[in-house]
């Protein structure tokens, strides 16, 4: 039975990531917009886990829920995609070439992996004919990184309480 | 300096071509899949639209049933709140009531006079509306498009183009057509561009969304006539929608002309698509 429960808490543990991700997804709440305030979940999100748990949320997945969203906000299908994955390549370089991973390095590293990411929204939605909002996107590339280290804390916390260790 | 070049190299290698532990999928196959897709997406085909439509309908009614608690929960607190205010909602009906009931005999008047006020000017008139309802299926807010679902799509005859109406009240166009369901492209985004006409001014100009910001009348001639509360409507001149559909109002604010709409598009349940000239019965 204790091995039963180990099992089940284990497999919902390395499915939390997964139900957290399309659940935003299929939402359509991956950009959360308060009047002024407004944080890219989505990339946060796959940023945190393809740097602490890639084994948690394949490549496959996130690029699934890329081409979900751009159906849903009726983008051209794979950019977000395409996105989200230079979000999950430079996050795999950082922790190639990091030995130590803290909140402060995460952080830091953060900042080009925005602005790589924005710049291929740029490119795609230019050579789509697609109006770009720069303020808006410079505006959410800010508020993102602000609200990296809370999100951070708050899924750090989250996989203790579920028994994932680091 | 060739050492830390080759370390870079190594990395970028190790990130994007190989495949990680429980990895089915290298990084770098997938950006390859996505870029084929975004081609393949401004490609226009037969199979590939109905390949397109397909995937589309498929992940709107997914998302429809996800984001159906969501929903459900939120049309309960309405529910709690509109209860709460059903009093004072109350009194402000009996009230209205009052009002319309003492309009009521001057409208039928006023009826009648303008029947026989036709006759006399011997008006035919017929309606060549040819209008399809739907519903809004999804309204998710993209930061990138300001638009939303509509469950018709080629099966109701809608195509890329058409006009989308809230009542008669133009909100919108249709950018998407899938089997099943359509996108609406509102006149608040910063993609969408129509040719407009003012009343009583009779100003020709280009009605510009700007996301949330408000909607603004462009290319305006420099003797321009508007002011406050003219009367906006669509020309027709682009040659896609019908001429004098009503859009909204000019609202001028520091010398800049905006346009409040009449609809207001956060509370559209229902749209009306116009399909344009009601086919001919043979």
């Amino acid at each position: 039975m204790a091995i039963l429960i180990k099992n089940f808490k284990s497999n919902f543990v390395s499915l939390v990531p997964l139900i957290l991700l399309f659940f935003i997804t299929l939402n359509g709440m991956s950009t959360v917009d308060l009047n002024f305030f407004t944080v890219n979940i989505h990339f946060i999100l796959v940023y945190y886990f393809a740097l602490r748990k890639p084994e948690l949320l394949g490549n496959g997945f996130i690029f699934l829920s890329g081409i979900i969203t751009d159906v849903i906000h009726g983008l051209p299908i794979g950019t977000t995609a395409l996105t989200l994955l230079v979000v999950a390549g430079v996050a795999s370089y950082v922790r190639v070439v990091t030995v130590r991973i803290s909140l402060f390095t995460d952080w830091i590293s953060f900042i080009p992996t925005l602005l790589l990411a924005s710049l291929t929204y740029y490119f795609v939605l230019n050579f789509s004919d697609y109006s770009i909002d720069y303020i808006y996107l410079l505006k959410n590339s800010i508020f993102t990184l602000i609200f990296y280290p809370i999100l951070w804390i708050l899924i750090s916390a989250l996989l203790n309480l579920l028994g994932e260790s680091n | 300096m060739d050492t830390s070049r080759d370390d870079f190299g190594i990395a970028v290698r190790s990130a994007f071509l190989r495949k990680g532990t429980k990895q089915r999928f290298s990084l770098f196959v997938l950006s390859i899949i996505s870029i084929l897709l975004l081609f393949f997406d401004s490609m226009e085909s037969k199979p590939i639209s109905f390949v397109r439509s397909f995937v589309k309908d498929t992940i709107y009614r997914g998302s429809l049933i996800v984001s159906s608690p969501i929903n459900g929960f939120s049309y309960v607190s309405k529910g709690i709140v509109n209860h709460f205010q059903l009093y004072s909602k109350h009194s402000e009906l009996e009230k209205d009531y009052k009002i319309l009931k003492n309009s009521i005999s001057k409208s039928e008047f006023l009826e009648l006079e303008n029947i026989q006020l036709r006759k006399l000017i011997d008006e035919q008139t017929s309606s060549s509306n040819n209008y399809t309802s739907s519903r809004v299926m999804l309204d998710k807010q993209s930061p990138y498009l300001n638009s939303f679902i509509i469950n018709s799509g080629s099966n109701k005859e809608i195509k890329n183009g058409m006009a989308a109406l809230d009542g008669a009240n133009f909100i919108g166009r249709i950018i998407d057509v899938n089997f099943f369901s359509s996108r609406v492209l509102l006149v608040t985004d910063l993609n969408s561009k129509i040719a407009v006409i003012t009343e009583p001014s009779g100003n020709h100009a280009i009605l510009s969304g700007h996301n949330n910001k408000p909607i603004t009348l462009d290319y305006l001639p420099e003797n321009h006539l508007i002011s406050n509360g003219d009367k906006v409507y669509t020309s027709g001149k682009e040659g896609i929608f019908s001429p004098g559909i009503p859009i909204g109002e000019v609202k001028i604010v520091k010398k800049k002309i905006n346009v409040s709409l009449f609809s207001e598009l956060t509370q559209i349940t229902f749209v009306n698509i116009d399909l344009g000239a009601p086919r001919e019965k043979k």
